[in-house]
């Protein structure tokens, strides 16, 4: 045990101010040493006195370093230590009073090793120094881990490295507790959903407040604007105790960003690159052209056959159009060739098609450096992404600054700055359909029709003049859109702050920051007539649109800050005020009538309809909080927030939110036996309140909306009032009670860390449905209860060390959610929402179950049908829907729930292995117990409704009389009687959506020491990074991590962006 | 002396911290800049117009006159059919079928768009009172919200029944959870009292094309009355409407002229536009209800019937006028006119009630309160414009369905056949037949709940004191 246990010598002192006393040592004390080579931990020894510092040490991971005693300044500390790690494998870190120092590199260490300076090994490290003095970011300041008595989930550098990739949720996923991150469309360059734990909220947002470096960012700011390269540390606030001081922001969680902050020291350059090739990582398959022709007749054949007698499968087009039927029951003409299996037709994988392999690539540079005044980190990067999904892409600049001076011993002044630059196109995969949505269109598009003739040249509005005769599938084809239509974007932000903190008084600081936040968009459109849309064979209509926004956003804060150390008492305690606005004016323009598509914006068009929107929000508080630790023994926090709102009702602008924790370190008790099995424990407990805010800024005021109308051909302005009123509108106020207890076992050799947490949201901002006679459909109002409560266990193994260069730690985070909805509006038991109404969220359950009907098999004859309950127009080949109440009838009352889009437990397990001069790390995350609803799988690929290409699993599985008797899906059928129209909403769509990804691996070898400084450098680090490359799932469907943005439909999936697998190379270079 | 200096210190950042608290309830109130509100608006004459015209705008919704009215009003009789049933999910093809349930879609935006209507009819007459404006103009806006708010709730109960009754300004949305549904026959007294308050209020010709006028709310108290079977309190109105000036016209190609709009047949018409306000203003009705090819992006609702189409004779002016044959033999209806190469822009207006409908009407109350004469004179002003040679028929039975059948050839495409079943008791039986006799149509069936429609699913479960009505 004593090998395994981490060496690290910690080196104690007040304040960094202690370090300029130890400029005053008189030089009599310097060494004059006859031994030039000392070990290391003799010199460190040695160091502690002549600096009037403790050096507490342990040997072993120190062991064989001899240094040059004669070389060594033991005046000053920072020189001494920046003179040895410069010339050994070792390498300190200064972080808040403490220093860190570690052996860099576990071989031996060669030279002029002698047994004789070898000194007692120490493995038992003294008391004091258990704690490695972990400094954390609380709101507004940070903390020693060890007083914290919240619950906080800290991501540091370290657990930062083993990522590359452009998306920021890489970063975080599976690292922490109480974290879920999902894509519900990964697009290149999208937003990941961060939710901690778990949802609290229907209708108002979910998303976590994002703090850089002090400024709270505008809500829904894309978190891909912050350079991923420029980050230092993540600090994710989960319990209401720490998020209190946020107020009304607080509710879903605080996620405080830190960026890269200087060091005194040498110029210390980063850079790192990375070239990788994305590729599809879903399960889809679809039939090839000929199983398509099969059912494809199959489906029409039976249309034909259920609606009439004196039918026959065998009748020719004529014949069924004489006896009446209708185009959905004719045999398109091109099916000929495939049904009679002739070799060599076009035989298009749509799929393939537009989701081909995309590369990507990453160049960052970080600069590192200070002097005693002035410290400063700078960053830049640019990623190049193409998506996989043709016709998308993105390219991004993004920068960091971060630059700290003092400018005397009482004044220190700071700036952050992030600017970024991005710029793309894409497709709007949620709203754009069969038009624009080019895996829907995949999905639609058959076969038989192929993307280009033989010249290569695209082949337009083929499938639509082909199946216009029999109304098959009317889809453009997808590969034309992408390339001929125009969705380009650009995305200019800049967000950052500027402070001064003057210390002007002994224990006291005052600190006044301004920080702004500014956002730049622009969005052009242009479909020229030329290629079609959906039913729409070109030419057609041109159309363009353009959008336009700017959006600023102001913080002004003042911050008292008082910090005090009486013996063995700590204090700390903040005072603040902020005021924060935020204005936005967005433009969109629509532009129609183009005479031609010469002019590809919407400069071209000759009729235009503009819609400007404006808003403002402000946003005032006041703050306080009181830290108080006795010893490390206890610690105690305290917290009040008071926050006014533009976006409340008149009677409810100001709320008022707080605070307490508790945290007692029991094994500092002296009643605590020592022992090595059980050290240390600490207990948590806080109790908080905090609130949401996010709801439309003008949600207080029945707004209107433009309502025109036409008088004989002139148009006649009208304005109609298009939301209810409700002066009573405010924050959904949060209390939560969070319990933790953090313990080390088996001589810390495993340390956990367990949460668990009960939240309550009371008056839950409700986008109501009420009766519709009064004249609108929904009311926003302050009227819903829900609980979340759930457990997060933390576990991280101490990092092992099997001989020397052997080294394995990992980490297991378990969190377990579950909501409850409590209480709707008056009257309200439910809000049935989303596609086909799949959704319901009921008192007494948890939000969005998937709710439908439960199918029972397949009807098989006539006979069947009449001896049971049945939707009118049920036919052979339907579903057999349970008559869930026993009352001889199917309706919405047989409906029930099948489970929700949340999953009930989120894993993720990161494990790193370290051998000689190889790292491998992997983080594994894992979401179960959640279901998928699959619009396209619905409607398409497996409803066997026969407009789309099924899939091949629908197709294997269908029930076919003769050819699959025992079939479970429902035999194709063009008629689409109400049987399976209902059918959409019931056990068969709701699919499992459990999965175990491999989110990200990273295999990284560091070049030699002595090749390295043959090349005067500090290091290089070649590696190989996977993201997403292996996930064990049953779903089938395009995006796993389907989340509509909507609450009310969680785990809605319908040709969303599909994640892609990364395979990167990439290389990390410091000099 | 130090101390004091250092005492000092401290009131600068104390004054930095509440620099703002003076001005912090002002800095509070925000409003929006770029979008009106409800309770500062409607309060001078140019406000209050911006409301009429939202009403009138609620017309033009998918769940009014663009789609629903037509749609409801036809493909559930004999005379319009879904040539691809499955297009919109099924939505239309339901009504074809007589499968109809409860979430259909249509539906669902026909009861939610006619209480938009009704709502913003109702805020008008709420706030006009107080309104500083000529007296004259001010009746005439009165009666135009009434007509039109009586409207709405015409269509309401002739659809779903009972339907829930609001005649006020929504203040506090929350009251209306365990409202119910409002009777038929209350709702029907107040849709009477409303027209006729609304006859007095209104001018004979209104003072822009579009406008609801005199004419229009006789016709439809008319119709009203004869839904209520009190043919004899009807007929003084509908004779009232031809003295205003209307005329038919004598080409009936001219009817439906997109060139001809608001023609001095017309009584009421909602307006659509082709090509304003960057393609707006227009109808989808031209995309939904052409056959499926015929243009693009065709849907194939509401088409013609073959039977319909076979109903004409030869000799009838209208067949070629109001029907088309697509080349494979689809008929679809020329009432529709495509205006623009934005198919979902259409131009054509729909037309609510025209002379020719409000003839027939007479001729049906003649004929009910055997005024046989008068009958026969109003129904051969119909057939003689169509080419037809004029009956003189004696028994009331005989007139009532030779006045069907023309009403049925006249209004063909204007979404009143189905509703004119109904009305007249005839629906189960015609269309019983009708399912008979028409390929592909053996396996439905209509039964006595199909004559009122479900009501949506959504507002049962938004508030269970909605309930539904029997059979669905």
């Amino acid at each position: 045990m004593k090998k395994t246990a981490i060496s690290i010598a910690v080196l104690g002192f007040l304040c960094t101010s202690q370090l300029s006393y130890a400029h005053g040592i008189p030089p009599f004390l310097h060494s004059s040493c006859a031994a030039a080579e000392l070990p290391i931990t003799k010199v460190l020894e040695k160091l502690s006195k002549t600096t009037k510092t403790q050096v507490f040490y342990s040997v072993s991971d120190l062991e064989d370093i001899l240094v040059d005693d004669r070389k060594v300044d033991y005046t000053s500390l920072q020189t001494t230590l920046d003179y040895l790690q410069k010339n050994y494998p070792v390498e300190f870190s200064i972080q808040n009073r403490v220093v860190t120092v570690r052996r860099t590199s576990a071989k031996p260490v060669t030279q002029n090793k002698t047994d004789k300076i070898r000194i007692s090994k120490n493995d038992t490290i003294p008391d004091q120094e258990k704690k490695i003095e972990e400094v954390v970011l609380i709101g507004y300041g940070k903390q020693n881990k060890k007083d914290i008595s919240g619950s906080i989930a800290s991501i540091g550098e370290k657990d930062l490295k083993g990522v590359a990739s452009g998306n920021f949720g890489d970063m975080i996923a599976g690292k922490a507790t109480g974290i879920q991150i999902t894509q519900s469309n990964a697009n290149p360059g999208a937003s990941p959903n961060i939710r901690i734990r778990g949802i609290g909220t229907l209708t108002a947002g979910a998303n976590p407040l994002i703090v850089v470096d002090g400024f709270p960012l505008t809500e829904g700011t894309n978190l891909n604007s912050i350079d991923p390269n420029s980050i230092a540390t993540i600090d994710i606030l989960k319990d209401a105790a720490s998020t209190a001081i946020y107020g009304s922001r607080g509710a879903n969680g605080v996620v405080l960003i830190q960026t890269k902050e200087g060091k005194k020291g040498k110029l210390e350059y980063t850079l790192d690159s990375y070239y990788g090739i994305q590729t599809r990582s879903d399960n889809e398959k679809f039939v090839n052209a000929y199983d398509m022709a099969t059912f494809m007749k199959e489906a029409r054949d039976n249309n034909y056959l259920s609606k009439g007698a004196n039918r026959s499968a065998a009748d020719d087009n004529a014949t069924r159009v004489s006896k009446g039927a209708t185009l959905r029951e004719l045999i398109p003409g091109y099916l000929t060739p495939y049904l009679n299996k002739e070799k060599g037709l076009t035989d298009t994988d749509w799929y393939s098609t537009v989701l081909k392999p995309a590369p990507m690539s990453n160049i960052s540079l970080n600069v590192l450096g200070g002097n005693d005044k002035t410290k400063y980190s700078f960053t830049g990067s640019y990623l190049n992404q193409k998506g996989i999904l043709i016709g998308t892409d993105y390219e991004k600049y993004s920068g960091n600054i971060n630059l700290v001076t003092q400018m005397s011993d009482k004044l220190k002044f700071g700036v952050s700055m992030t600017p970024s630059f991005a710029q793309g196109s894409l497709f709007d995969m949620v709203n754009g359909g069969r038009t624009y949505n080019l895996l829907q269109m995949a999905t639609t598009m058959y076969p038989f029709f192929a993307p280009r003739d033989a010249n290569g040249n695209l082949l337009i509005s083929q499938q639509i003049k082909a199946n216009t005769p029999t109304d098959g599938a009317l889809v453009e084809n997808p590969v034309a859109i992408a390339e001929m239509t125009k969705r380009r974007y650009s995305l200019f932000k800049t967000f950052g702050n500027i402070f001064g903190e003057w210390n002007f008084l002994k224990d006291f600081k005052y600190k006044v920051s301004a920080g702004g936040d500014y956002t730049s968009y622009e969005y052009n459109f242009f479909d020229p007539s030329t290629v079609g849309s959906y039913r729409t064979a070109a030419p057609d209509v041109t159309t363009a649109s353009r959008t336009e926004y700017i959006t600023k956003n102001y913080l002004i804060e003042n911050l008292l800050t008082y910090d005090k150390k009486v013996g063995d008492h700590s204090f700390n305690v903040i005072a603040g005020q902020s005021y924060q606005q935020e204005e936005s004016n967005k433009v969109t323009t629509l532009a129609a009538g183009f005479p031609d598509n010469s002019i590809t914006n919407i400069g071209g068009g000759t009729s235009f309809k503009v819609d400007a929107d404006q808003y403002k929000w402000t946003l005032i508080s006041y703050f306080s909080r009181f830290n108080y630790s006795y010893q490390g023994k206890y610690s105690f926090m305290a917290s009040y927030r008071r926050d006014g709102s533009s976006r409340f009702g008149v009677n409810t602008k100001w709320g008022d939110f707080y605070a307490v924790s508790l945290g007692w370190t029991v094994s500092k008790e002296n009643f605590f036996p020592k022992n090595n099995i059980l050290d240390p424990l600490k207990f948590r407990f806080s109790v908080g309140s905090n609130g949401n805010n996010q709801i439309p800024n003008f949600g207080a005021l029945s707004l209107m909306a433009q309502e025109n109308y036409v008088f004989g051909g002139i148009l006649a302005p009208g304005y109609r009032s298009s939301t209810a009123p409700n002066p009573n509108i405010s924050w959904e106020k949060s209390e939560s009670k969070n319990v933790g207890i953090d313990f080390g076992l088996f001589n810390k050799y495993l340390n956990v860390s367990a949460d668990y947490y009960v939240l309550n949201r009371d008056g839950l901002l409700l986008d109501v449905p009420v009766p519709q006679q009064s004249g609108y459909s929904t009311s926003l109002q302050n009227i819903g209860k829900l609980r979340n409560n759930g457990l997060e266990i933390q576990v991280s193994l101490k990092p092992l060390h099997i001989g020397e260069s052997f080294e394995y730690s990992n980490n297991l985070s378990f969190s377990m959610n579950k909501n409850k909805v409590l209480a709707l509006a008056g009257g309200q038991t439910q809000i049935v929402a989303g596609a086909n109404n799949f959704a319901i969220t009921k008192v007494g359950e948890s939000i969005a179950e998937m709710y439908g009907y439960n199918i029972l098999g397949v009807y098989k004859s006539q006979t069947e049908i009449d001896n049971s309950p049945h939707i009118s127009g049920t036919m052979v080949g339907d579903y057999i829907m349970e008559d869930l109440n026993k009352d001889g009838k199917i309706d919405t009352n047989d409906k029930k729930s099948f489970g929700s889009g949340i999953p009930k437990y989120v894993l993720g397990l990161t494990n790193s292995f370290r051998y000689e001069n190889f790292e491998l790390n992997f983080t594994l995350y894992s979401e179960l117990g959640r279901k998928i609803y699959n619009g396209d799988m619905v409607s398409i690929s497996e409803s066997g409704e026969g407009f789309g290409v099924p899939s091949q699993y629908y197709f294997d599985n269908r029930y076919n009389p003769v050819t699959n008797p025992n079939g479970i899906y429902a035999m194709p059928n063009m008629n689409f009687s109400n049987n399976r129209k209902e059918a959409r909403t019931s056990n068969i769509f709701f699919k499992n959506g459990d999965y175990v990804r491999l989110r990200s691996v990273k295999l990284a070898y560091n070049l030699p020491d002595q090749l390295v400084s043959k090349l005067k450098v500090k290091s290089i680090q070649l590696y190989f990074v996977g993201n997403n490359l292996l996930t064990f799932t049953s779903y089938r469907g395009q995006n796993l991590d389907a989340n509509s943005d909507s609450i009310l439909t969680q785990g809605y999936d319908s040709g969303y962006y599909p994640i892609a697998k990364v395979y990167s190379f990439g290389m990390n270079m410091k000099f | 002396m130090n101390k004091f200096k250092k005492m000092k210190r401290i009131y600068i950042p104390l004054l930095g911290l509440f620099l703002l608290q003076s001005c912090s309830s002002d800095l509070l109130n925000t409003s929006p800049e770029s979008t009106k509100v409800t309770a500062n608006f409607y309060k001078d004459e140019a406000q209050l117009e911006q409301g009429v015209n939202a009403v009138y705008a609620s017309l033009q919704y998918n769940g009014q006159y663009q789609l629903a009215m037509p749609a409801i009003g036809e493909i559930p009789s004999d005379n319009t059919f879904d040539e691809v049933p499955a297009n919109d999910s099924f939505t239309y093809g339901e009504f074809d079928f007589f499968t109809i349930q409860p979430n259909n879609s249509l539906l669902g935006s026909t009861w939610k768009d006619h209480y938009v209507g009704i709502q913003q009819a109702n805020i008008v007459l709420n706030r006009i009172g107080g309104i500083a404006m000529d007296q004259t103009l001010k009746n005439t806006r009165t009666g135009e919200m009434k007509f039109l708010r009586a409207l709405m709730y015409f269509n309401l109960v002739r659809i779903f029944g009972d339907v829930p009754l609001v005649t006020k300004e929504t203040t506090d949305v929350n009251e209306y959870f365990g409202q119910g549904r409002t009777p038929v026959e209350t709702v029907y007294d107040f849709i009477e009292t409303e027209l006729k308050a609304s006859i007095d209020l209104l001018p004979a010709t209104a003072s822009q094309k579009g406008r609801v006028t005199q004419g229009a709310a006789l016709g439809v108290l008319g119709k009203v009355l004869m839904t209520r079977n009190r043919y004899s309190e009807a007929l003084p109105y509908l004779q009232k409407i031809e003295p205003l000036g209307y005329s038919l016209l004598t080409d009936v190609t001219k009817i439906f002229d997109p060139s001809n709009k608001n023609n001095a047949e017309i009584i009421f018409d909602v307006q659509f536009t082709s090509g304003l306000n960057g393609n707006t203003e227009g109808s989808q009705a031209y995309q939904m209800f052409s056959p499926s090819g015929f243009i693009s992006g065709a849907k194939g609702h509401n088409l013609p019937t073959k039977e319909v189409y076979a109903v004409f004779s030869s000799g009838d002016l209208r067949r070629n006028a109001f029907v088309g044959l697509t080349l494979s033999g689809v008929p679809y209806s020329k009432k529709l006119v495509k205006t623009s190469d934005a198919i979902v822009d259409g131009g054509s207006n729909t037309v609510v009630l025209r002379l020719a409908d409000v003839f027939l009407l007479m001729a049906e109350c003649y004929a009910k309160t055997n005024n046989f004469t008068s009958s026969n004179l109003y129904l051969n002003k119909i057939k003689t414009r169509a080419g037809l040679t004029p009956v003189n028929l004696s028994g009331e039975q005989q007139l009532l369905d030779e006045i069907a059948l023309e009403r049925r050839k006249e209004l063909v495409g204007e979404g009143h056949r189905w509703f004119d079943l109904v009305r007249t008791g005839k629906a189960i039986s015609i269309m019983t037949a009708h399912f008979q006799n028409t390929p592909g149509y053996n396996t439905a069936v209509i039964k006595s709940y199909n004559l009122l429609m479900p009501v949506p699913q959504s507002q049962i479960n938004t508030d269970p004191a909605i309930k539904q009505n029997p059979g669905y």
